[in-house]
């Protein structure tokens, strides 16, 4: 019976459209907001691997069903399945996931993310390694993990800290929202086309028998429009986000901030403190390490990195905030996590340097990755290596 | 670029990109007739196995502060005033070295005020301690990665203007400068050396005679040889200087000591009575503002006098607790070493970055097929091409192992271990400096002409570091001072009938080593064989030397002149001295290793190193070590290692941990940054 279901949502939560050399896959959970489960996966792994091979697949095109691109990892399924089984059966998902995210970072396939809607967690890692990304006014960014007791995974560690100056570790540690003009200006997007002009767009896409991105990135730009970067932008606070989230340590980031907020009162700095403490502080701490690694790492390594970490969390020997944060905010909602420790300061750097070791477990082995030596990859995927 | 149509650059593109779908059924299929086919940039990545864990070889390499380095090199990569620029879809931080001197200068300070403004700087001269000093090497390691003008401009002002103060001065020194030394109110420099004397300290011919009447020193440059040459920081931006001059008291003169002066006031004019001039363009370093400086009687209160050794009463009386002169110059000289420590460091650090730029280009960069239509050869893996560098990165790792052992001798010095440290480092820094040089030559050549463009920093960094073998003593003049410390040794063990004590020279009391008469692989591969043999080379040239300095003095000739006729073994003797310490710190670290990959291949890199040394110092051969026979053995091994570590030169560079953004666009995808859509951009 589970089998059965697991094959319909194999079908069912991943379409696919063929127009001539494009392929359109549509994430297909709507009432979910297209959260990504383990069929999707999957199903998304299986497909961009088979058109590497395919002659006949020059573009593929991704995007939502719906009101959001994707919100994310099904993350509570995965709890679900630690709680059924053991970590394990959890970080099956992150290898498949990562695996994926891989796969599209160094695809030989030029890919177009409709980014229409929300666009989180694992929804960026299925876009953001992708060559094109098309975000529009209805566009909602956040890597929320570090307010769940997580971290921002699916290679966020390698586009984040590739940010311009220490944008990454503001939107990485306080989990900020930003609109498609955000999007565009920090360069998560690299085109911005209005909502209303999106059927156009794929249209004239669905024509393209080219793989070449400079084709490609034409015709996207005849849709394009400079969005309005809105007065109150976190964009535009740039130098002070250089100045603090610049600092060493999550403390002295919280200091700098603090120094600045004393200095002036500036709601959005009172903001990003408070989101910085209502994030579980190991999440913090480890989020914080983990995009400076990333920003000296190739995509490669540093999903072979996060994997470790994920895996520390799923494992939940070194810290239960994970679970804590989806009780708080998936499961019972109180969204009143009891963080442990509780304080930045309780956190030593040897416990942060233990959720970067290999897993204590001669059955469980490093993430590997595919092998990409037998393709001719393109240049912005070589760069990523 | 602009009379190419889109259409014609699309059309161009796919004819590109089909001749690289061409050269990928090629590598799959192998059919080799066509011909024309366009070179695609393939990866080292995708094609090489990595067998040990990065991580944890680059943890055996940078060993401290890891996570420090790794943010400074973020703070850098994340700034516009570290000149990123983008080549092949990968971005370089580097600075502009077509830029002037004098725009290069103003870059330096500006970086600075930016990693001041940080926390970089936090605690360097107000906290005190073995963890501070770490972190303080690490940091300047990491700057110097970048560049270094900018490491060497912070460790004037640091290390040799802040380190003065805080080892030559007393409370009341440390209380009024040393705070803001660190926030760079004020910014120090170091008068050392002057036109006529440079290594001969004590031959400087500044003076400084006390005034009791105004409780004052006069300083002056008596002539024009006296005046103070290469001083860093003097040209534009110093505020303060340490000047090193005689003392004159009542006309004795009590040696050379060390007085705070005033060069500049807050608003950067030059205050009376002293003169500066540029030392001009140079062939590296034009980040760093090096300047002359004459004192025309320059007045300074007594209180200048830096006086943890010596000091002068108000009433003109000298006292020092030191009585005698030479005992009193090194004292004061002593906690100096820091500057060969970082020295000694920085070189390994840059021929890290130059290996790791061959090795990387080695492994994409093909040239001739062994037959006839078959794809050209990867230059690294032509036996030739790993000879050249694969011995360069084996004794880079040593020499790494080697600086940290110094290091962290340095941070736990006491008095008594002073002297080794002296003799360590002197070693050391020669030894390190003048492998960076001959690293970065041969990668230079390695990387034919792409390692003559700056951007590709081999070539350029020649120049940049040729310095090394000169300031805090020549090359030259340090390896005799090894020898002559070694000598002393040897002569009080002799004289005294002691046994040898200190320095690794224990061994000398026991029997004469013995080379095997086999040298078969395995023995050739043993740490025991190894040793064995770099300590009867240093052991003998010790012998040697000592019997050559009596026979000159037995025949008449003084001291200093027989140690100058003994250059040729004084010479070896440094160096021989020099390989086996760095020999044993890397077996000792090779020790820490557990089984697995990564011990293998440090087992082989310690092989290399040590075969190496001994392939390449014609004193094996000449005084009879080995034998022609065995010296063939030694060679034919260097070469069967150099197969065996080439399938980790990948790994082996990547764990040097220098950032990709450190290094240079040929270490990448050169055929993409060399692009015409580059090239236009």
């Amino acid at each position: 019976m589970a089998s059965q279901n697991s094959v319909m949502a194999y079908n069912d939560q991943v379409l696919v459209e063929e127009k001539s050399f494009t392929r359109i896959l549509v994430l297909n959970r709507p009432k979910q907001l297209n959260a990504l489960s383990y069929p999707m996966i999957s199903r998304l792994l299986d497909l961009f691997v088979a058109y590497e091979a395919d002659p006949n697949v020059k573009l593929i095109i991704l995007k939502g069903n719906g009101r959001a691109f994707c919100a994310g990892g099904d993350v509570a399924a995965v709890v679900h399945d630690i709680r059924k089984a053991n970590w394990k059966s959890g970080a099956q998902f992150f290898t498949k996931e990562f695996t994926l995210n891989y796969v599209i970072a160094t695809n030989t396939k030029p890919q177009v993310s409709i980014l229409n809607g929300i666009v989180m967690g694992g929804g960026n890692g299925v876009s953001m390694h992708g060559r094109f990304r098309v975000a529009t006014e209805t566009s909602v960014f956040a890597m929320p993990e570090t307010a769940l007791g997580l971290f921002p995974d699916i290679g966020a560690s390698y586009f984040l800290s590739r940010l311009p100056g220490f944008f990454g570790e503001y939107v990485g540690l306080t989990g900020a929202r930003l609109d498609g003009a955000e999007m565009l200006a920090c360069g998560l997007a690299t085109h911005f086309v209005p909502a209303t002009k999106l059927s156009l767009l794929e249209e004239a896409l669905y024509k393209v028998d080219s793989s070449d991105s400079n084709i490609i990135s034409a015709i996207i730009d005849c849709y394009s429009q400079q969005p309005y970067l809105k007065d109150q932008s976190a964009y535009k606070r740039l130098d002070v986000i250089d100045r603090c989230f610049s600092r060493k340590t999550v403390e002295d980031i919280l200091s700098a901030l603090e120094r600045e907020s004393m200095s002036k009162a500036d709601d959005w700095i009172k903001n990003t403190i408070q989101s910085l403490k209502k994030a579980s502080p190991t999440s913090l701490k480890i989020s914080l390490r983990s995009i400076r690694e990333g920003r000296i790492q190739g995509v490669g390594q540093c999903l072979t990195r996060e994997f470790r970490m994920v895996c520390h969390f799923m494992e939940g020997k070194l810290s239960k905030d994970f679970f804590e944060g989806c009780r708080a905010i998936l499961l019972d909602k109180d969204r009143n996590p009891k963080w442990e420790p509780a304080r930045l300061e309780l956190i030593s750097e040897g416990m942060v340097e233990q959720f970067f070791s290999r897993m204590d477990d001669e059955e469980w082995d490093d993430l590997k990755l595919p092998s990409r030596s037998n393709f001719v990859l393109p240049r912005h995927a070589i760069a990523k290596l | 670029m602009s009379s190419e149509s889109p259409t014609d650059r699309a059309s161009r593109r796919t004819r590109i990109l089909s001749n690289h779908l061409t050269t990928s059924d090629l590598q799959v299929g192998g059919n080799s007739l066509q011909s024309n086919i366009c070179l695609s940039y393939s990866p080292p990545e995708l094609h090489e196995k990595i067998e040990f864990e990065v991580r944890k070889m680059r943890e055996l390499l940078d060993v401290h502060n890891l996570r420090d380095r790794d943010w400074l090199f973020g703070l850098m990569m994340q700034s516009k005033l570290f000149n990123p620029q983008e080549k092949g879809g990968k971005v370089f931080v580097m600075p502009d070295f077509n830029h002037t001197k004098e725009q290069q200068r103003e870059m330096t300070m500006k970086r600075i005020e930016y990693l001041l403004e940080r926390g970089v700087f936090d605690g360097w001269l107000t906290t005190r301690g073995p963890e501070t000093e770490m972190r303080k090497f690490a940091f300047m390691e990491t700057l110097g990665i970048f560049d270094q003008s900018l490491a060497i401009k912070i460790g004037v002002h640091f290390f040799l203007w802040g380190g003065a103060i805080q080892f030559f001065g007393t409370k009341r020194h440390h209380d009024k400068w040393l705070r803001d030394t660190e926030t760079y109110r004020i910014k120090g420099c170091f008068a050392m050396t002057e036109l006529g004397h440079g290594s001969n300290v004590r031959g400087i011919e500044t003076v400084a005679t006390y005034d009791p009447k105004t409780d004052e020193f006069v300083i002056t440059t008596p002539c024009e040889s006296a005046q103070k040459y290469w001083i860093g920081g003097a040209a534009n931006h110093a505020t303060h200087t340490v000047v090193f001059s005689q003392l004159n008291i009542n006309g004795r003169n009590q040696g050379v000591h060390a007085f705070i002066v005033q060069l500049r006031d807050f608003d950067g004019n030059i205050c009376p009575n002293i003169r500066i001039a540029d030392c001009g363009h140079k062939i590296g370093l034009n980040g760093v503002d090096n300047g002359r400086i004459w004192f025309d009687n320059v007045r300074i209160p007594r209180e200048n006098l830096l006086n943890s050794v010596a000091d002068v009463t108000p009433d003109g009386q000298y006292k020092s607790a030191i009585q005698d002169p030479d005992q009193r110059f090194a004292a004061f000289l002593a906690p100096l070493t820091s500057g060969r420590v970082t020295i000694s460091l920085s070189a390994i650090y840059s021929a890290q970055i130059g290996l790791a730029i061959a090795i990387r280009y080695a492994l994409s960069r093909r040239a001739f097929s062994f037959v006839p239509n078959e794809p050209e050869v990867l230059l690294l893996d032509y036996p030739s091409h790993q000879r050249r560098l694969l011995p360069l990165v084996a004794k880079t790792y040593a020499m790494t192992c080697a600086g940290n052992y110094l290091k962290k001798m340095y941070v736990k010095r006491t008095p008594e271990s002073n002297k080794t440290i002296h003799v360590v480092s002197s070693g050391f820094k020669a030894v390190l400096t003048w492998h960076n040089m001959r690293t970065l030559q041969e990668c230079r050549e390695a990387c034919g002409g792409q390692g003559l463009k700056t951007e590709n920093q081999v070539g350029h960094l020649k120049g940049e570091y040729d310095v090394q073998s000169t300031f805090e003593g020549d090359n030259n003049v340090l390896m005799q001072q090894v020898s002559k410390a070694l000598l002393g040794e040897f002569i009080a063990a002799k004289k005294k009938n002691k046994p040898f004590k200190g320095l690794g020279l224990e061994y000398m009391n026991e029997h004469w080593p013995v080379i095997p008469s086999q040298l078969t692989s395995d023995i050739l591969r043993s740490s025991n064989f190894q040793i064995t043999a770099l300590r009867l080379r240093e052991r003998d040239l010790l012998n040697r030397f000592a019997a050559e300095m009596s026979q000159h003095q037995s025949n008449g000739v003084n001291k200093e002149y027989a140690f100058a006729l003994g250059y040729q073994l004084a010479e070896d003797l440094g160096r021989a001295f020099s390989d086996r310490i760095i020999f044993e710190t890397f077996l000792n670290d090779e020790g820490t290793v557990s089984t697995g990959p990564m011990k293998d291949a440090v087992g082989k890199l310690r092989s290399l190193y040590a075969l190496t040394c001994m392939e390449e110092d014609a004193a094996f051969l000449r005084y009879g070590y080995l034998s022609t026979e065995k010296a063939a053995a030694v060679r034919a091994e260097v070469a069967k290692l150099c197969s065996e570590l080439r399938p980790h030169a990948l790994g082996l560079v990547s764990s040097f941990g220098v950032p990709s953004a450190f290094l240079s666009p040929i270490a990448f995808n050169w055929i993409d940054s060399n692009a015409w859509s580059s090239s236009s951009a």
